[in-house]
């Protein structure tokens, strides 16, 4: 069977395609008036009103100043009209959202990081019913010109309850230093993007896109049909960073490791801060490799020269081993079952030593799949917060090298909740049975939840639906 | 971590209070790294005995295959059982008689989390899933499971016994997961 073809024309571009702007802003907003708020999503779609049109993914010939998107809660879609039936429909997870207890505990949303301690009111998830999100290229006379009129046609519709900007940082990396955004999946029905090679199967649109077949050959979908096909859900996190604190836990995995602070950064990540992959830049740094080559690799690839499925050169429990095990064995299926696109900037000051306290910084995105259940929560409650999913493997030479059970220990280090009297880090080593490993322990937790929102991203033709609800 | 005992307050108790069974469950809980899956599935009436043993026959390979590769079953089972008989036992003498009263019996032990990992089973499992669904009591209504994993969750919760009081107590003789065993002793 060929690939689908995709009317990316209904479709929310956010969900396809990587706008690669400068600037963000999120506007969570709560439902006040129905009908106002279906005039909103109306001039949204018409790009009327002297409002910005909603992006879809059709890519066009000259790329856009802005992109806007829009997406709904549970109980946004219930405020718009959608029938109880219908919301039963969508994901389990979304209908519970990312403020209940049960998601909260389940993803890892616990102590610091609990919807208690969200700003913005997002731990009240009953109040949580739209976002709206701005990404413009260049100008910040571009971001405030449309903020203006998003304004003022907000006024009488919705309330604001937060407005959460992002700000790319040079050589887009992040506050912890790392370049981010390297590896997204290669979506089926998708151009092939021939800049970024990656040495892994690609994954079925329905994983993406409700209305198509997803990899398990069946088709997520919801009610009404004018809401189904095209649509998308997304986890939106604002994910704060503590710098000097991921700095200290360095210095204290470098002592516990006998590893330099930067080959210690690159080993909690699978990648150096510059993105080369360890596993194919496994001593040293280097030059940023090119974009045909960063993405372009696996673990376990015999013979021993190139096999890495003990996690000897990149930790089986590194971030990125972790949230994508490629072709490493783990139980259940495989990764292509459980990936998710990350559309996510850094927001706050850029960190300065000497200035640790001069304001909040972070990550904060989306984190796109066709179901919350079994993609962004599957990695966040399983891959991220678990160490027993790595299936018996040996490398090439066999029993007395080890095995990679024994080669993973704790939580991830980025996103786990990582208890400091339970917390631990596996830097692994030749040796039967983990003989010889190397277990860093006794940090906490250096990425708190500051919000988080279960979203669902209607196609084009499903917001069209929900701006005629209250009329009907 | 050694054998598990059966807790104290347990022994020489016939009725199983809030409070004893409350331990019994927390005890479970702290001790025990594998779960129990006790799923009891009705038949739909008037169907052939023979036809559930065809079909379970004709699946086993694929079965086998699928939960070696899914890697978290310790041990699985099919019991097959007759509610109108005394032992629940059916009478193969009846295999190929329409029947109102049998039921399917899906017994495992597993590693973890069932529900985090239902679309893997389906993954590997959907196509047998589907075939025992068809002569299942209200199987048809969340067959092809591929389409619906949230019904097909909830069918597994509503039915199967070990999530429902007072069956979900377990004894495992060791806390190792069915990847750690195959680590430690390797098949040969």
């Amino acid at each position: 069977m060929g690939a689908p073809i995709i009317d990316f024309k209904d479709v929310q571009g956010v969900i396809l395609r990587g706008y690669r702007v400068k600037f963000a802003r999120h506007f969570i907003l709560s439902i006040t008036d129905t009908q106002a708020t279906a005039r909103l999503l109306q001039s949204l779609i018409n790009g009327d009103a002297g409002l910005p049109q909603v992006t879809t993914a059709l890519r066009r010939e000259v790329r856009p100043a802005s992109f806007l998107n829009v997406s709904l809660t549970s109980a946004g879609l219930s405020a718009m009209g959608v029938s109880d039936d219908d919301l039963k429909t969508f994901d389990a997870s979304f209908q519970q959202g990312a403020s209940s207890d049960a998601i909260a505990t389940i993803i890892g949303d616990v102590g610091s990081s609990a919807p208690q301690n969200w700003i913005g009111g997002l731990g009240d998830g009953q109040q949580v019913h739209m976002l709206i999100s701005l990404w413009v290229r260049e100008s910040t006379d571009v971001m405030d010109s449309i903020t203006a009129k998003l304004n003022d046609a907000f006024e009488g519709a919705v309330k604001v309850l937060l407005v959460q900007d992002a700000n790319a940082l040079p050589d887009d990396k992040i506050h912890f230093g790392y370049r981010d955004g390297i590896a997204q999946p290669t979506v089926i029905g998708m151009p092939p993007n021939n800049n970024i090679p990656d040495d892994q199967p690609p994954v079925a649109t329905g994983e993406f896109l409700l209305g198509y077949k997803n990899q398990i050959g069946g088709t997520y979908r919801v009610s009404p049909s004018q809401l189904s096909t095209n649509s998308s859900y997304a986890a939106f996190r604002i994910l704060e960073q503590d710098v000097a604190g991921y700095e200290d836990l360095l210095k204290s995995f470098s002592e516990q490791s006998e590893l330099d602070t930067e080959m210690v950064a690159a080993k909690i990540c699978g990648r150096w801060r510059n993105g080369n992959p360890l596993t194919l830049a496994p001593t040293q740094q280097g030059s940023p490799l090119p974009s045909e080559e960063i993405n372009n690799f696996t673990y376990v690839k015999p013979p021993a020269e190139t096999d890495d499925t003990l996690g000897l050169t990149c930790p089986i429990g590194s971030h990125i081993r972790r949230n994508n095990p490629r072709n490493g064995a783990v139980v259940g299926t495989d990764s292509t079952h459980h990936r998710i696109i990350r559309r996510a900037m850094p927001y706050g000051p850029v960190y300065d030593p000497k200035k640790p306290d001069d304001g909040d910084r972070g990550l904060v995105g989306y984190f796109v799949n066709a179901s919350i259940h079994n993609q962004f929560e599957f990695l966040t409650g399983q891959w991220n917060l678990e160490s027993d999913f790595v299936k018996s493997a040996t490398a090439p030479g066999g029993e007395p090298e080890g095995n990679a059970v024994f080669n993973i220990s704790g939580e991830d280090v980025f996103l786990g909740v990582n208890e400091d009297e339970s917390s631990s880090f596996t830097f692994a080593h030749d040796g039967k049975n983990g003989a010889n490993n190397t277990n860093a322990t006794g940090f906490g937790r250096t990425i708190i939840t500051r919000g988080s929102v279960y979203c669902f991203f209607p196609s084009i033709t499903g917001l069209s639906y929900l701006a005629s609800l209250p009329t009907q | 971590m050694g054998i598990l005992k059966k807790p104290t307050s347990l022994l020489n108790t016939t009725v199983c209070s809030d409070s004893i069974y409350a331990e019994l469950i927390n005890y479970s809980e702290e001790t025990i790294m594998a779960n129990p899956l006790t799923l009891i599935m009705p038949v739909l009436p008037d169907t052939k005995l023979l036809t559930i043993v065809e079909l379970l026959a004709k699946s086993q390979p694929a079965i086998d295959a699928a939960l070696e590769s899914i890697g978290t079953v310790h041990f699985a089972r099919f019991s097959l059982l007759d509610r109108s008989k005394p032992n629940l036992q059916p009478d193969l003498l009846e295999i190929n008689k329409p029947s109102s009263t049998l039921m399917i019996g899906v017994i495992t032990v597993y590693d973890g989390d069932f529900n985090p990992y239902i679309s893997d089973f389906v993954a590997q499992l959907g196509d047998v899933f589907n075939a025992l669904l068809a002569v299942v009591v209200d199987g048809s209504t969340i067959t092809p499971v591929q389409d619906n994993i949230a019904k097909f969750q909830d069918f597994v919760t509503t039915n199967d016994a070990s999530q429902h009081k007072p069956n979900e107590n377990l004894f495992s003789a060791y806390p190792q997961t069915v990847q750690q065993i195959l680590a430690a002793f390797p098949p040969q």
